[in-house]
């Protein structure tokens, strides 16, 4: 780990350990395995790579079975992650599936991991037996490449209070779905499916569900973060390339409103997730603010900056057989995961409402 | 990409300025109760409240202390400024000196001349006006045809400057203007910035109002206007680089995407004990987090600027944004606020926000358009 600087960076972030992720994203994401990601629901290989480095596993403890490291370190590389679209649930495995398995001194398999992120229409509810196993029902909805995960970790409420459910993959039957990227968004139906004890833990005192929401909300700010960059970078790259009317179109000023918005819905994206990651790093209680904030920012900024990347790149975007739209269908994907409509906004909104007038610039500045 | 945004935090030394500046400013604006809040740098001239915050150290920060200043660094004036701006505090008699001028001359004057103009200006004595737009030359400086001529011991000042802030109650005017002829079309050489003073003879000023109908807004014409040699900032003929100089990193300042906050300050006060319903949660929300994040680039480009980075296309990217949020914030609170705006209405919130309003279109103007810095900030992203 680096030392804390206060005032030149995040000071919790582990530098060497972000460049080799970038590393070996721009190593192993390319446009080819991105799309071979998609056609077959899973990239074994980029999976591999990543599992090797070790790099699914940061943010959880040693102890646990993790790769040890800050929430901060994971965070940059799930930044990373979305710069290179990289196709693989990074963030489940870790920060979100594996902190759940982790805290409740449940193992964490080698493979993939996935999460139940309680999307809409998510009807899955637990029943805790007397030898300490849980009986499941109804349809765990939108869950992150459920069909290739080792486990799935659910957070349940039972008549004993809530449980950790560490799902073996296969259970129940699968209904394959995707987002609008071609990630598997699968539904799984777990009627009649009983986990046993060894497979159930009392989650950790901070694995609430709403932790695990603000989780999840930190992680696509992450992940946003990084594709708005990479997005803003490729356009500008694109435009400076395409000529019409004899000279390349960044240098028409229309084209150039384009590229300008785009960078800086990235450069504020990035420097709230950053902040938020930090911020919750250190101490993730006092960070719903700034996750709440940078998931509205992220948010936006996907929308907006989807739109000038599109109109800058012209028909060379409206196709799959170049790089854009591995970003931009994340990014529309993203944009509502861990979310309904202005859920966050109104959560920043309801805390500004809670510290008053006199105190809304305090929270501005943190 | 050449964009460096890179996460910075107060030091406690910081943190303990931030606290001083807003526990004066809760004594002089107690919040809720001030009638001449202002919205950001758009603010009312109060001699008495320069001076005061001068006494504080808080005027020519980063001036150094031979010349009256306080040798404080970017991030100090920073912290400062923000919540000066965020209070709407009454800035406007030294804002300009502060800002820009002082800069200018610390860096091109002749020593007499850093001797005369800093440590009134660090003294919140001196208020400055800016010569630059004339009614042919806007976004196109360089183009300015306001003349000096050569005479006894100085120049002799002929043109107009117009939209220009404050002249009619400042004391000195820094002026562009051109000192040798235009040669083979390269109007960016022979151009010189002068010190002039604001009651000069033949310096005639004329008030034209302002959009919301407030004065501030002049056209100054200058009639064979004396400027002694002394006067001249820098070198002759160098005028241009300087002026560009001036402004790069400043752009990046709060004072970009501070201009509607107190709107949404007063009008939550306004609202104080009434549950806000979703959609007035929702707008809320959205300009709190949006303020977050340009605080957040704003203080990293003060950052950058004391650890020697340059920051000039991130701060002018951050001007670009932050005005049109500006603009942004205003239209948003329209989608829940019932009553018509009047300006001269008996709460203060629907007082600020007509005022924001009807001033609105010159967040994006004022300084340099938009659509100027989109150019200069897509060259940086080029390169």
């Amino acid at each position: 780990m680096t030392a804390t600087d206060p005032t030149t960076d995040a000071g919790l972030v582990d530098e060497l350990l972000v460049d080799s992720a970038y590393r070996l994203f721009a190593g192993m994401c390319s446009f080819e395995a991105v799309q071979k990601a998609e056609a077959d629901g899973w990239a074994p290989a980029i999976w591999d790579a990543v599992a090797e480095a070790g790099f699914a596993w940061i943010g959880v403890p040693d102890t646990a079975g993790g790769s040890g490291g800050t929430l901060a370190d994971a965070c940059a590389v799930l930044l990373a992650a979305g710069t290179h679209a990289a196709p693989i649930p990074l963030a489940e495995t870790g920060i979100l599936g594996g902190w759940l398995l982790a805290g409740a001194g449940l193992t964490l398999p080698d493979g993939p991991v996935s999460v139940v992120p309680g999307a809409a229409g998510d009807s899955l509810s637990a029943t805790l037996n007397g030898d300490g196993s849980v009986t499941l029902a109804g349809t765990a909805v939108r869950v992150p490449w459920a069909r290739r995960a080792d486990r799935i970790a659910a957070l349940v409420s039972t008549a004993d209070g809530p449980r950790v459910v560490s799902i073996p993959g296969g259970s129940g039957s699968v209904r394959a779905g995707t987002n609008l990227a071609g990630e598997p968004r699968d539904d799984v139906d777990l009627t009649g499916v009983t986990v046993g004890a060894d497979s159930v833990g009392v989650p950790a005192a901070d694995a609430t569900a709403d932790n695990l929401r603000l989780r999840g909300a930190l992680s696509r700010v992450m992940l946003m973060a990084g594709a708005l960059e990479a997005m803003s970078k490729l356009t500008v790259e694109y435009t400076e390339q395409r000529q019409q009317f004899g000279r390349p179109v960044a240098r028409f000023q229309a084209v150039q409103q384009h590229l300008v918005w785009g960078a800086q819905d990235a450069a504020i994206t990035k420097m709230a997730a950053q902040v938020a990651a930090r911020d919750a790093s250190r101490n993730f209680e006092a960070a719903t603010f700034q996750i709440a904030s940078a998931r509205t920012i992220a948010e936006g900024c996907a929308s907006t900056a989807t739109r000038w990347a599109h109109q800058a790149h012209g028909a060379m975007g409206m196709t799959q057989e170049y790089a854009l739209h591995h970003l931009s269908r994340r990014l529309w994907s993203w944009r509502q995961e861990w979310a309904t409509p202005n859920e966050w906004a109104m959560r920043v909104g309801r805390m500004a409402e809670a510290g008053g007038a006199d105190d809304l610039f305090a929270l501005i500045t943190g | 990409m050449a964009m460096r945004f890179t996460p910075t935090e107060m030091t406690p030394a910081e943190r303990a300025l931030q606290a001083e500046v807003r526990e004066f400013l809760a004594a002089e604006m107690p919040p809720g109760s001030s009638p001449d809040r202002a919205l950001g740098m758009g603010a009312g001239k109060n001699k008495e409240f320069s001076k005061k915050l001068a006494e504080r150290g808080w005027v020519g920060m980063a001036m150094p202390k031979r010349y009256g200043g306080h040798d404080r660094n970017a991030v100090d004036r920073f912290i400062v400024v923000e919540e000066l701006l965020r209070a709407g505090a009454p800035i406007g008699y030294h804002w300009v000196a502060d800002r820009q001028t002082a800069s200018v001359i610390l860096k091109f004057g002749t020593d007499e001349q850093k001797e005369r103009f800093i440590p009134p200006i660090c003294r919140g004595e001196l208020g400055f006006s800016i010569g630059m737009s004339e009614p042919d030359s806007g976004s196109d400086l360089a183009s300015v045809s306001t003349r000096a001529t050569r005479a006894e011991g100085g120049w002799l000042l002929n043109g107009t400057k117009i939209w220009t802030s404050g002249a009619h109650e400042n004391d000195w005017f820094i002026v562009l203007c051109r000192t040798s002829p235009m040669e083979d079309g390269n109007k960016h050489q022979g151009l010189s910035q002068l010190l002039v003073d604001l009651n000069s003879p033949g310096l005639e000023k004329n008030g034209i109002p302002f959009l919301d109908g407030s004065p501030g807004f002049n056209e100054v014409v200058f009639h064979d206007v004396f400027v002694p040699d002394e006067n001249v900032v820098g070198e002759l003929g160098m005028g241009w680089a300087q002026n560009t100089a001036e402004m790069a990193y400043e752009r990046g300042g709060p004072d970009r995407w501070l201009s509607a906050y107190g709107v949404v300050e007063e009008l939550m006060r306004h609202h104080a004990g009434t549950p806000l319903e979703d959609r007035v949660a929702e707008v809320l929300g959205w300009a709190t987090a949006r303020f977050f994040g340009l605080h957040n680039m704003s203080f990293t480009v003060a950052r950058m600027i004391d650890t020697g980075q340059a920051p000039s296309i991130e701060a002018a990217l951050v001007k670009e944004m932050g005005t049109r949020f500006e603009q942004d914030v205003l239209l948003r609170l329209l989608e829940f606020v019932e009553e018509e705006p009047d300006p001269n209405s008996l709460l203060l919130y629907q007082r600020l926000l007509a005022k924001a309003i009807l001033t609105g279109p010159s967040f994006t103007i004022r300084g340099g358009t938009i659509e100027v810095l989109r150019s200069v900030a897509s060259k940086g992203l080029r390169s």
